[in-house]
């Protein structure tokens, strides 16, 4: 059964990106206890407004299944959801899509006595790979999201917000 | 520990509140962009924190946010504070609330119950993104011509009397520290000003910052103004006509 419910769960959309649920690492932790199935997930940002949906729709998809009778979802901040948690398919389905990944090389400029991320540069572009870039905002089209523009191939792109 | 979480995210409701008045107006489109996705952060935060207040008073959330009385709010007074669709004036608020509840957040983060550590510490990583953005629109303001640069001084020593006041104390904050609940880092204030002052001098501002009296009262213990008000009026127009309406 652990294994029909990964397979839904891979079918689940992001409501805001052409992304799996699964491949963006937003499930912790899948416990099944005869027919009841309880599904922890990780929200990518706090009180996000798609988390609704997306509870709604793994009950619905999930209890659909044969022997399969509740589902409950429950939503943590510990441990907290980040960008490491994306799978190698999730980054290629985003960069596709024009949203790009941190992947950890991206250079951080810390001139902050708090050492809060300021200015980001050297971020690769999804379109060219091209790391002539430069941050747009850091608030683009949803609350994970930061718009940028790559000087190479004149594109605009997106980048999910580490945290 | 009912009080310090009211006085967090009642900030975070009313900043909220006060920055998605710039939706649609806001000068350039990224700043539109901007300030409506803080609108949408803060008052997320704040809902997550009324829902942890429900795991301990058992009240129901919509109730928390909305169905208290004007002197049941502990929001400081600079979260209300009209901007009067001044765009210095709302960098200026930003700025002094952002820096405030980041270093707040972080603090939460170290507190011994676990559930508010451990949010807190989730909020710390996305409250950076806000302070991020609110000192590099300092630093623009302050670096680009001299009307901006005037009016990003003014709106800085307009607000700068009640930034200070973020610093007042809940009642029962001392206990929370006393019992071990919470740490109390005497430089709590010095480091926020610390901070402050190296964006705005970067930018060539100043900051003329006063600390507040111990004995001072003001929003944090239910002392508020008239634009807390007409705040609280327009927040509550909508949860007025049904409060038990569902969302």
């Amino acid at each position: 059964m652990t294994h029909d419910i990964f397979d839904v769960l891979q079918s689940i959309p992001d409501p805001e990106m052409p992304i799996s649920i699964l491949d963006l690492g937003l499930i912790e932790e899948v416990e099944i206890l005869h027919t009841s199935v309880r599904i922890t997930v990780l929200p990518t940002f706090v009180g996000c407004i798609a988390l609704p949906m997306i509870a709604e729709e793994i009950k619905t998809k999930v209890g659909e299944l044969e022997n399969v009778e509740t589902v409950e979802v429950d939503f943590i901040y510990d441990p907290p959801w980040s960008t490491d948690r994306i799978t190698e398919k999730g980054k290629s389905d985003l960069a596709s899509y024009g949203i790009t990944v941190p992947d950890g090389a991206s250079s951080v400029c810390t001139t902050h006595a708090i050492g809060v991320e300021l200015k980001t540069s050297a971020i690769s572009c999804p379109w060219c790979d091209s790391r002539d870039t430069t941050l747009t905002s850091p608030f683009g089209p949803t609350r994970c999201r930061s718009i940028h523009f790559c000087s190479a191939c004149r594109q605009p792109f997106e980048r999910m917000k580490k945290v | 520990m009912i009080n310090l979480l009211l006085s967090v995210a009642d900030d975070k409701l009313f900043l909220g509140h006060r920055n998605s008045d710039w939706t649609g107006i806001a000068p350039i489109l990224e700043a539109d962009i901007a300030f409506s996705s803080l609108a949408q952060d803060d008052i997320a935060h704040a809902s997550t924190i009324y829902e942890l207040i429900s795991t301990i008073n058992g009240k129901d959330v919509d109730q928390i946010a909305f169905g208290r009385t004007a002197e049941e709010y502990l929001c400081a007074s600079i979260v209300t504070t009209s901007d009067s669709f001044n765009w210095a004036a709302a960098i200026a608020r930003q700025f002094y609330c952002n820096h405030f509840d980041y270093i707040r957040l972080q603090r939460l983060g170290k507190c011994s119950w676990e559930p508010l550590a451990s949010l807190a510490k989730r909020l710390t990583a996305e409250q950076a993104i806000h302070v991020g953005h609110v000192s590099s629109w300092v630093v623009h303001l302050g670096t680009g011509n001299e009307d901006s640069t005037t009016r990003m001084q003014e709106a800085l020593d307009a607000y700068a009397p009640l930034g200070a006041m973020l610093f007042e104390k809940p009642d029962g904050f001392d206990v929370l520290v006393s019992e071990g609940i919470l740490t109390q880092p005497d430089d709590f204030y010095a480091t926020w000003k610390l901070v402050l002052d190296e964006v705005a001098s970067s930018a060539g501002l100043s900051l003329n910052l006063e600390q507040i009296p111990d004995d001072f009262n003001g929003g944090r213990t239910g002392h508020h103004d008239e634009d807390f008000s007409a705040s609280l009026a327009e927040l509550h127009e909508v949860f007025s006509e049904d409060p038990s309406a569902s969302w």
